[in-house]
């Protein structure tokens, strides 16, 4: 009985942090475009799944559509707010701390307007597969979480392959390394920016997507998934978008364990103080290879 | 030049409760608690450039400690407020000396985590604090004999304390130790060379702005008479750290509009129901973009300017 | 949807009637008015939490206010004059509560107070109310010892430790168990888990062989699901706010029935449940799909007026409402905030439930007034079972 509910643990465990780290994911993909943490981040996932469940209940989309609706979204709502609200203050040369408060009010406007015109419901989407659990040793996990799961390695490898084989990748990491060296190549700078943000609206609206017929999504939760996806990415190390895997899986693990071998409600104490430590013993993250700033 | 301004602030404050109705006075009780916490926050983001989302959890400490020893241990007053402050201070040295390693962001999601923590802490350990169901019954201050037990006369007292505080802040920053804070923001290296130490310094200030927070808790706790988490969430650490940002976090003047912002704004927005969110999301968007020095800094520009303007040579014009 | 009510004139006649009925159904002391009340309103100050986390009660609160509001008005009001019902919202924050509070008791000069609707927000707004001994009724059960002290201040939902005998009732003399596991959160669950143990002497021959905690908005609790299946309950209580641990019991198979505290049954969370809306008991008051004989008259007329069906929030706010007329009604226009109060502590019929505001708990309810609704495929049904004591 004992060795299920340790299995259970891990199951449950990696279900949440495969969805931590997709999350961590976009913060990673934005901090290592832009340098810029995403406060916003989970809020765009908030996006992306209710635009989808909107498309499928009031527009009458089927699924895969909708699927599709709302990782454009996504998509959009990056490229606006970089277009729109970030260009101006790196015009200014604005600092960290202002680029963190930009993102929370931005997160803050969003989850108000999903309150005011999506309502306060809690908005789920069809599972992909089937609806019921698979059963290891008398524990269970969802069909829809192994697709999570396998969609997210999927991610990573096509991030992977983007980031080192296309030019349009290699242009990306050249104009956030060195803005001034990328532009005297001939890379348009401001564009590469642009596309960063897309990118992380993308992964963003990609993570609700997923995690709604797992977890139903409120307009309150955009906070909670940041904080969670931030974690993940900054134990994998912020530099390195593969990292919020590893980091998110060993979060939903510690998190997970934590209510089996210490008690349940000390699980957010447990992980936020792993977290605490990790940035300060391990600025880089387990997977970061070169140093961040400010750590 | 500028005493003048002082004495009718000074007049125009003493009349303000007896022209406003109560529950405006009310609100104005709550600016000066918010300001005094919103004071730590801003030495902290204007001075140090350090983001905080913990002073919630100060806050919080100085309202527990004046609930329990009130209430549970049946002590005086002067002694919660007493060891709302020391507790604060010693948790935020033991906190801060290993965490305010970190900068930037990297800081203010430690901070956050460390809001976190202390908000599943204060419901867990609900022997300590109540958790929901809180800490009721905290008697009203007393003052020579005299009871503060209504918001006209609070008033009065919470904007005593807010004008002292401000004041220790004033001479810090405008003493040997401002200096250093600003040089350690605008050039680490430069201030290290001139063998400031930064971490050390960091570290006071980030103890100072605790303090406060411990104050301003007891305030809290003293003026509503009921402590429970509902008031030491997350939304709380948010709101510490908007007071400073509207207003203007490197000047103490910033801070009181800040308040008074974070105070009345909602409430004239609370008709707006579901709407106000947005409405206040943007307005935040719209400070930070356009008035990155808060709403204080940004007229002082303005004034700068126009002063710059009218007396100025052409050929020296400010760049 | 609220100026809707006064459509057509026969349609408000029809409807007005209806109310009179009812209200003398309800309050057979005082004689009903037909004709619209007329002159200077009556004001009463209502703190709902409309938004912000805690809208999930105030928000049905508000609608059964609102009904009840206009049910009096069309009846009469109070000696020929109509009340006015000034809802303000408290954002579901204690602070915001308190100013509310100043600001209808103090500018508006309310003749009493209706809410908030949480914990927290009440004590606050109760610390405005209780110097003046201004009537004060709220949608909410005792919870916090100060409260007992607050004389005024009546509560029409019922206090934690009634709550949680109504859990163990089920357990002890419908299922007849002994095995009971418990999933709940860290705020209201804690607060009856608390009551909960407090009562376990009176129910001997219940074990709880597991009790696991969670945080509020959590997304994911399988994992203490799992650590409560592992205790083989026969029986689990779930005490939460949330969709969320009903989730985690149907992933992980637990297949005993499932009794929840009333703070879950909200179509709100039904929904947020999905397909785990099954085989769960909630003890409660009002099931709107198949009301008690007495509560079909509001159940008729609130489907009538918002096309939903209610539930015990709706039924609350309506009550709130009631009580505080009957009060007005009952004592002279010139009667002083205390004496309103005073009128107020004696036995009162609600739709709701029955009460006694001259019990200690300032709400006087019983545990016969509970019924039992089982959520089945996401429905509320009506069980036979109920207390007979």
């Amino acid at each position: 009985m004992f060795s299920s509910l340790v299995v259970q643990a891990i199951l449950s465990g990696v279900t949440n942090g495969v969805i931590y780290a997709l999350i961590g994911m976009g913060i990673a993909v934005i901090y290592k475009g832009s340098g810029v943490i995403n406060a916003a981040q989970g809020e765009f996932s908030l996006i992306g799944a209710v635009v989808a469940v909107f498309a499928m209940k009031a527009a009458g989309f089927s699924y895969p559509i909708a699927f599709i609706a709302g990782a454009v979204f996504g998509i959009l709502l990056g490229i606006v707010v970089d277009v729109v609200l970030v260009r101006p203050m790196v015009r200014r040369k604005a600092d960290e701390d202002a680029f963190l408060l930009l993102t929370i009010g931005i997160a803050f406007a969003i989850s108000a307007g999903v309150l005011f015109f999506a309502g306060r419901d809690y908005f789920t989407l069809p599972s992909i597969g089937s609806d019921g659990v698979a059963i290891v040793f008398d524990a269970t996990i969802r069909y829809h979480a192994i697709w999570v799961i396998v969609a997210c390695a999927a991610i990573v490898a096509a991030l992977r392959f983007f980031y080192r084989k296309t030019s349009f990748g290699l242009a990306m990491m050249a104009a956030s390394i060195d803005a001034d060296g990328a532009a005297t190549t001939g890379i348009n700078v401001a564009a590469m920016r642009t596309a960063t943000y897309g990118m992380g609206g993308l992964l963003g609206a990609l993570a609700g997507l997923l995690v709604a017929p797992i977890v139903p999504i409120s307009y309150y939760m955009g906070l909670v998934l940041t904080l969670k996806g931030f974690c993940a990415a900054m134990i994998g190390g912020l530099t390195n978008p593969m990292g919020a895997i590893v980091g998110g899986i060993i979060l939903g693990l510690v998190e997970s364990l934590a209510i089996v071998f210490i008690a349940s409600a000390y699980k957010d104490v447990v992980a936020f103080s792993v977290l605490l430590v990790i940035m300060i013993l391990v600025p880089q993250g387990i997977l970061g290879r070169r140093g961040r700033k400010g750590g | 030049m500028r005493r003048p301004w002082l004495i009718v602030l000074v007049v125009v404050w003493a009349l303000l409760p007896w022209v406003l109705g109560r529950h405006h006075v009310d609100l104005l009780v709550f600016a000066a608690i918010y300001t005094i916490a919103g004071l730590g926050v801003g030495l902290l983001l204007g001075h140090c450039g350090i983001v905080t989302l913990a002073q919630s959890v100060f806050y919080a400490m100085g309202a527990y400690a004046s609930a329990i020893i009130t209430v549970n241990l049946k002590l005086p007053a002067s002694l919660g407020f007493v060891v709302g402050m020391i507790a604060s201070g010693v948790i935020a040295l033991a906190l801060g000396w290993p965490v305010l390693r970190l900068t930037g962001f990297f800081l203010a999601v430690a901070t956050l985590a460390l809001a976190m923590i202390a908000n599943a802490l204060f419901f867990e350990w609900d022997w300590l604090t109540g958790g929901t169901v809180g800490i009721g019954a905290i008697p009203k201050l007393g003052l020579f004999g005299f009871v503060l037990d209504t918001p006209l006369t609070f008033y009065y007292f919470a904007w005593v304390v807010a004008a002292i505080a401000m004041l220790l802040v004033h001479n810090l920053v405008a003493g040997r130790t401002g200096l250093a804070m600003r040089g350690m923001r605008d050039s680490l290296d430069a201030a290290r060379v001139l063998a400031i130490d930064v971490h050390g310094l960091r570290v006071t200030i980030f103890v100072v702005c605790a303090v406060l927070g411990g104050v301003s808790g007891s305030l809290f706790a003293h003026y509503t008479g009921y402590v429970s988490v509902a008031s030491f969430t997350i939304d709380k650490a948010i709101l510490f750290l908007l007071i400073p940002v509207l207003g203007g976090a490197a000047s103490i003047p910033g801070v009181v509009v800040g308040a008074l912002f974070i105070t009345f704004v909602p409430e004239l927005l609370s008709k707006l129901g579901d709407f106000h969110g947005i409405v206040f999301g943007l307005a935040l968007i719209v400070v930070v973009i356009a008035a990155p020095h808060g709403i204080v800094g940004t007229i002082r520009q303005w004034r700068k300017r126009a002063l710059d303007e009218s007396t100025a040579t052409p050929g020296e014009a400010n760049k | 949807m609220a100026r809707r009510w006064m459509g057509t004139p026969a349609r408000a006649l029809a409807v007005s009637a209806v109310c009179a009925l009812f209200t003398t159904t309800l309050f057979t002391h005082t004689p009903s008015h037909a004709q619209q009340a007329t002159g200077e309103p009556i004001k009463i100050g209502a703190i709902l939490a409309i938004t912000g986390p805690g809208a999930g009660l105030g928000v049905p609160t508000r609608n059964g206010v609102l009904l009840a509001e206009k049910a009096v008005n069309a009846a009469g009001g109070v000696r020929g004059r109509p009340i006015k019902v000034i809802i303000e919202d408290d954002a579901s924050n204690p602070d915001n509560a308190r100013t509310k509070a100043n600001a209808l008791v103090h500018n508006e000069k309310v003749v009493g107070l209706i809410g908030p609707s949480q914990v927290a927000q009440i004590v606050a707004a109760g610390a405005i109310t209780d110097p003046l001994k201004l009537p004060h009724i709220v949608p909410a059960g005792l919870s916090v010892p100060v409260e007992r002290d607050r004389k005024c201040v009546y509560h029409v939902l019922p206090p934690q430790d009634l709550n949680a005998r109504a859990l163990m009732e089920y357990a002890a003399n419908a299922m007849k168990i002994k095995r009971v596991g418990v999933l709940h959160d860290s705020g209201y669950g804690n607060v009856v888990m608390g009551a909960l143990k407090a009562i376990s002497s009176s129910y001997p021959g219940i074990e709880f062989v597991a009790i696991e905690k969670f945080e509020i908005g959590a997304t994911d609790v399988t994992t203490q699901a799992a650590k409560v299946r592992a205790s083989n309950p026969e029986a689990v209580m779930v005490i939460a706010t949330s969709g969320t641990p009903f989730r985690a019991v149907k992933q992980v198979r637990i297949e005993v029935p499932v009794i929840a505290a009333i703070g879950s049954s909200s179509y709100e969370y039904v929904k947020a449940m999905g397909e785990s809306a099954d085989n769960v008991i909630i003890p409660e008051f009002l099931v709107g799909e198949d009301p008690l004989p007495d509560q079909k008259a509001f159940v008729e007329m609130y489907r009538k007026e918002y096309n939903l069906t209610p539930k015990n929030f709706e039924a609350a706010g309506w009550d709130l409402v009631q009580f505080m007329v009957a009060a007005l009604k009952a004592t002279p226009a010139d009667a002083k905030p205390a004496e309103i109060c005073e009128w107020l502590r004696r036995p009162h019929k609600g739709v709701l439930a029955d009460y006694d505001f001259r019990d200690a708990d300032l709400t006087g309810m019983k545990l016969t007034s509970f019924v039992y609704s089982k959520l089945i495929k996401g429905q509320y049904t009506r069980l036979p079972f109920r207390v007979s004591k």
